[in-house]
């Protein structure tokens, strides 16, 4: 499908957020020099979106182009709160982004018709029409026929994060074992210095969210690099949603850690082309986020357990 | 030298296996290996934190946990939950002690075995039920109380479970009726004990104190006087068990404007669906934001208000010290873990000790007490709105929080412990 402008849009805000991430978690002071080289490396993308991105963000006055070159924090790091990502998620394009949060958060039915939202954001038809074309490129929403338009399953909940990860289990390790599998060591060595990055902060000063990112770009690798078309369309079609939807601020930050050294055992062994050992990591690395926690415990489940004969 | 493993033995419920997990993580940081003994279902929970987990062999008949078995558990009991301590005796709490000594009896010799393959240097038991194998093991066993003061039983301290004053006219009938209800398991309980070398323990009581050392989480500001104080070589009050926990960041809301009020009523309390759906309509009247502990029940929602957002899980320790009111069931580590962090409590207990601190906040100004179920959306309005806006409460809990935080209770949880097994 080609990338639209709104497509291109969403990318460099959600660049723009990363980037305000970034100098949160390396607790950069006002007037610090953002190098492009370094951004372009910890997001893993070339320094032409970033450029963009630090355009959005000159926007919004939060950072500040200089005649010696290259852009500065132009805010004390406390002022870039939560109020700012927000800032950013008004900006022009972000409306589909509304839309995916408040359907994630249950505040949108099934199914919504175009003018219902227009009523909801005070947008305009063409900016609503806009943002639905958005989210059907990544698979959240289809038009039915007629005007209405059906939100897709998402990772929302509990169940559903379930789900996903036992789909995942029974192709991703396949995704591996499928002739034809092959790696870039190129991005194998930008992922594995941004996971040793990531793994090397606080506890506490691990972001979720970040995590998540980390998460999607570690599997979707895999996925590209399998040898199965099929196999590596559906799964990358599935982080994509992963990314887009899914919302868990539950794991702890052992898990956290352990999961990316998971990863990193994963790359260790795909760069030996140790295949069947990879594959098998991989089953032990989703069995082990497979592990939820207990939904119903208490002091109340005993009586339960004995049939619930009270 | 090798560093001392400690086992760690909390019961099946969230409030004491967390608050070991505050206890585990400063045992590990004073150099012992804190090894966790769970409950099949509790598998994964300690892990996840790090510590090392030995599964106790399956105590009960296993039931899948299909929406099938939650609503029929649902229409069976929701409605015990809307019943006065008084007649919760009969209806909940002597049939929770039946199953609490039938988990006692079936789990005795796989922890018997457990015991004997890791070898502890000592037992930490946060549990209602002493398991006869962790007496005999041999090594110092310890007691945590992380339910509410009122498990040790004093003439000045209100009866257990009871939601009463200490002093309140209708005591004699509650115990009178506590020790009715609880007889049967209770000689059932002791029957057990004699088959397994323990002296019987006196109506009522199902867990001696230990004769090495009890922790109690009751901080300072809630501690009621006793008529016999207890020893203070074998009793050490907690002033919290704050674990550490993953850091949560609240995502903007639509409406995201005003104080933040964060409400969890435990795994337990979220199967009551319709009441929360009922507070929830409610919440989206209040100019504040709600974020709500929905647990495994997030699909049943939908229509969520702009200002409320729903979790099935929150990291509670970063979300209540980021709240300006937490709504609760009375769960002892909620209401510690509120006033820890300084934050006035609204309780809204369902059962067990939920109604002793519901009462106990109110007494000591911390918090304010709601029938869980018996309200109107007006009462409900104005009981947020007014705690919302009660200064002298939240100066009042700002010195509480201070002085807990000065003396960390996991601190000396862990140094208390060590001390007793060197």
């Amino acid at each position: 499908m080609p990338i639209s402008r709104s497509n291109t849009r969403q990318n460099h805000l959600k660049l723009a957020r990363q980037i305000i991430e970034f100098i949160l978690e390396h607790d950069l002071s006002k007037g610090d020099h953002l190098p492009e080289s370094v951004l372009s490396e910890a997001c893993g993308v070339s320094r032409t979106p970033i450029r963009s991105a630090l355009k959005l963000l000159e926007q919004k006055e939060i950072v500040q182009k200089r005649e010696e070159g290259g852009f500065f924090l132009n805010l004390p790091p406390d002022a870039l709160s939560a109020d700012i990502s927000s800032d950013l998620d008004d900006m022009e394009g972000s409306l589909a982004a509304r839309i995916l949060s408040d359907r994630a958060e249950r505040r949108l039915s099934d199914v919504q018709s175009v003018s219902a939202l227009v009523r909801r954001y005070g947008a305009p038809r063409s900016s609503v029409l806009n943002s639905l074309k958005i989210l059907s490129s990544d698979g959240i929403v289809v038009q039915l026929p007629g005007r209405a338009w059906a939100f897709q399953p998402m990772l929302d909940t509990p169940n559903a994060i379930e789900e996903s990860l036992a789909f995942r289990l029974t192709l991703e390790p396949q995704a591996i074992l499928t002739p034809g599998f092959q790696v870039d060591s190129q991005k194998i060595g930008l992922m594995r210095q941004q996971m040793e990055e990531f793994l090397q902060r606080p506890d506490g000063k691990l972001s979720s969210s970040a995590f998540l990112r980390l998460d999607c770009a570690f599997h979707s690798f895999i996925a590209e690099s399998s040898g199965n078309r099929f196999a590596r369309g559906v799964l990358l079609a599935h982080q994509r949603l992963r990314l887009s939807t899914q919302k868990d601020h539950t794991i702890a930050d052992f898990r956290l850690r352990q999961s990316l050294n998971e990863h990193l055992g994963i790359l260790d062994s795909l760069e030996r082309m140790q295949l069947q050992l990879a594959a098998d990591q991989m089953v032990l690395h989703l069995r082990r986020s497979q592990i939820r926690k207990p939904q119903t415990v208490n002091r109340g489940i005993l009586p339960l357990a004995r049939g619930g004969s009270l | 030298m090798t560093k001392p493993i400690i086992a760690l033995f909390p019961e099946a419920s969230f409030g004491s296996a967390l608050n070991c997990v505050g206890i585990a993580q400063e045992l590990q940081r004073h150099g012992a290996v804190p090894v966790f003994l769970c409950h099949p279902g509790f598998n994964g929970v300690f892990a996840e934190y790090g510590f090392k987990e030995y599964q106790l062999p399956d105590t009960a008949p296993s039931q899948p946990q299909t929406e099938d078995t939650w609503q029929s558990f649902v229409t069976a009991h929701v409605a015990h939950f809307n019943q006065d301590p008084m007649a919760q005796l009969h209806s909940y709490v002597a049939p929770t002690w039946d199953a609490i000594v039938d988990t006692a009896i079936r789990a005795e010799d796989g922890l018997e075995t457990l015991l004997k393959r890791i070898k502890p240097a000592g037992i930490v038991l946060d549990n209602v039920i002493m398991f006869p194998a962790i007496a005999n093991a041999g090594v110092p066993w310890v007691r945590v109380v992380s339910c509410t003061e009122t498990e040790i039983p004093d003439a000045h301290v209100p009866p257990y479970l009871s939601g009463m004053a200490a002093h309140d006219p209708a005591r004699p009938a509650f115990e009178a009726r506590y020790l009715e209800v609880t007889a049967p398991a209770h000689l059932r309980y002791n029957t057990f004990r004699g088959q397994r070398g323990l002296p019987p323990l006196a109506a009522g009581l199902f867990l001696e104190p230990s004769p090495y050392l009890n922790l109690l989480l009751a901080p300072t500001a809630i501690r009621h006087d006793r008529l016999v104080p207890l020893d203070e070589r074998l009793f050490v009050f907690l002033e919290g068990c704050v674990r550490e926990e993953a850091q949560f960041d609240p995502p903007p809301l639509p409406i995201n404007e005003g104080p933040i009020v964060y409400m969890s009523f435990g795994s337990l309390g979220a199967i009551d669906t319709d009441l929360f759906a009922r507070m929830i309509a409610v919440f989206a009247t209040i100019p504040a934001r709600f974020f709500v502990n929905v647990g495994g029940f997030l699909e049943s929602y939908s229509q969520v208000p702009d200002n409320v957002y729903l979790g099935s899980w929150f990291p509670q320790p970063s979300i209540v010290s980021q709240a300006d009111l937490f709504i609760h069931h009375g769960g002892n580590n909620s209401y510690c873990e509120a006033m820890y962090f300084g934050v006035p409590s609204l309780v809204m207990p369902y059962c067990w000790d939920g109604h002793d601190n519901g009462l106990r906040a109110q007494q000591t100004g911390t918090g304010a007490f709601l029938q869980r179920n018996d309200w109107t959306p007006e009462q409900l309005r104005e009981v947020i709105t007014a705690l919302l806006g009660d200064t002298a409460m939240l100066a009042h809990l700002k010195t509480i929080s201070e002085q807990m935080k000065a003396t960390p209770g996991t601190h000396i949880a862990a140094q208390s412990i060590l001390t007793v097994i060197s």
